[in-house]
């Protein structure tokens, strides 16, 4: 299933400078995976020791993926995973 | 002779179907604590001053400096000139604004050990501030004595905000679960922030604001709003169904970790050294890559494995992975942690 990562600007030098990638899985982790294969610098920004990290939160076609079922979420063609952080300025 | 005390000079507001006079005389009645009176925070004074809201007590810590002037909309030069601290020059220029609701102006660093008495009596929180170990101390004190309180955030062209009632809707830790570690996102001193963002997501902070105050809580926006100007993107990200379902130390368990001093920064004088140190309990470590990289506008950034080290407002800031920082060019330390949340952020 193709699906389009949203990078939020923070991220967006340790993954090419893209606002977005497309990459191919069938569940919410298996495209965050691919996506760090493609830019291995986002491995350590989204995950520690394979759990991901607890300040960065996922949304799938702007849905929690807490309340759906997590990395293991099934993605479906055209579907947008979007990481979103926390905005702290103010 | 013009009577300002009429409640006729919001009739304009009281008009609104959503308002009405009865909306209007419960604003009026109504007390709110604003932490933070910088961009966020003036954008939020300056609506609900003008709305009626009855009672405003303006917390803020800093002073006046000319780059404030691009979008904190309440300063000007003269309150630059006469060196004024924010809360204090935002307080006249809303009682100049609005002479019949009650201003009271606070100038002091929020933390666990006195914002339980700066929202005593409040009947809704505002976020202004800039910093996420605010964001967490007002959520907890505001689930403990379910208050309802409204988040706001900015950084560059983009803005987020989200409304917390609570018991009703997800609290700030069901959504983020913890702060970004310092040095590893942005801050509007590293990033710059646009004028026009502040005064949308403030704006749309001031609305959930009255809606509250006026009677209507049913009319909140529940959901996460987020907006970048610049990009020509706004989100709507459901965030509703997350009360309950994840395991929120704060809503669920009542555990108050921020108020508690589990978490938070602890600062130090260091005597005889023009210096203060911070610490930092946050448990995540720092990337001194990514550090560097945020602060490579500011100039000279060197850093070995064990600190880092650049220049800023005169200081010279020394940070260590764990989050310590020390900030030599001062002894104040309300200034310091001001240039903390500036430059290494949280």
């Amino acid at each position: 299933m193709a699906v389009k990562i949203q990078i939020p600007t923070p991220l967006r030098p340790h993954a090419g400078n893209l606002a977005s990638v497309e990459v191919i899985a069938i569940t919410v982790g298996e495209a965050l995976g691919e996506l760090c294969k493609l830019h291995p610098a986002m491995e350590q920004r989204l995950f520690d020791n394979g759990q991901l990290r607890r300040f960065v939160n996922i949304f799938i076609n702007d849905e929690d993926m807490r309340y759906l079922e997590n990395l293991a979420t099934p993605v479906k063609d055209g579907d947008e995973v979007a990481i979103i952080p926390a905005v702290a300025g103010g | 002779m013009i009577d300002f005390k009429s409640i006729d000079r919001y009739s304009r507001q009281m008009r609104f179907h959503g308002v009405g006079e009865e909306g209007q005389r419960k604003l009026l009645a109504s007390k709110v604590t604003l932490c933070g009176c910088g961009a966020l925070g003036t954008v939020l004074a300056n609506n609900l001053a003008r709305a009626g809201v009855g009672s405003i007590k303006v917390v803020d810590r800093d002073f006046i400096e000319p780059s404030n002037l691009q979008r904190q909309v309440l300063f000007d030069e003269n309150d630059v000139t006469e060196n004024l601290p924010k809360a204090e020059a935002a307080a006249r220029k809303l009682r100049a604004i609005n002479s019949s609701i009650n201003i009271e102006s606070v100038v002091t660093d929020i933390d666990r050990t006195n914002i339980e008495s700066l929202c005593e009596g409040a009947d809704l929180i505002l976020d202004g501030t800039d910093n996420f170990e605010i964001r967490y101390l007002i959520n907890d004190i505001a689930v403990k004595y379910n208050k309802p309180w409204v988040y706001g955030g900015v950084i560059g062209s983009n803005g987020m905000t989200m409304t917390i009632i609570p018991n009703q809707t997800p609290c700030l830790r069901c959504v983020f679960e913890a702060a970004p570690s310092p040095g590893s996102a942005d801050t509007c001193e590293t990033a710059g922030v646009l004028g026009p963002v502040v005064n949308i997501i403030a704006s749309m902070q001031a609305t959930e604001a009255i809606k509250i105050l006026s009677g209507k809580p049913e009319t909140i926006n529940k959901e996460l709003v987020q907006i970048d100007v610049w990009e020509n993107t706004y989100r709507r990200v459901k965030i509703a169904p997350l009360l309950g379902k994840v395991d929120c130390p704060c809503c669920k368990h009542r555990k108050f970790e921020w108020i508690d001093g589990e978490f938070g920064s602890q600062t130090t004088s260091l005597c005889g050294r023009n210096a203060v140190q911070i610490s930092n309990r946050t448990p995540n470590k720092i990337k001194f890559e990514d550090m560097a990289a945020q602060l490579k506008t500011l100039g000279d950034v060197s850093f070995n494995k064990f600190m880092l080290k650049f220049n800023a407002e005169d200081c010279e800031f020394t940070v260590f992975p764990d989050g310590r920082a020390i900030i030599k060019g001062t002894s104040d330390i309300d200034r310091a942690k001001t240039l903390y949340a500036r430059y290494i952020g949280h």
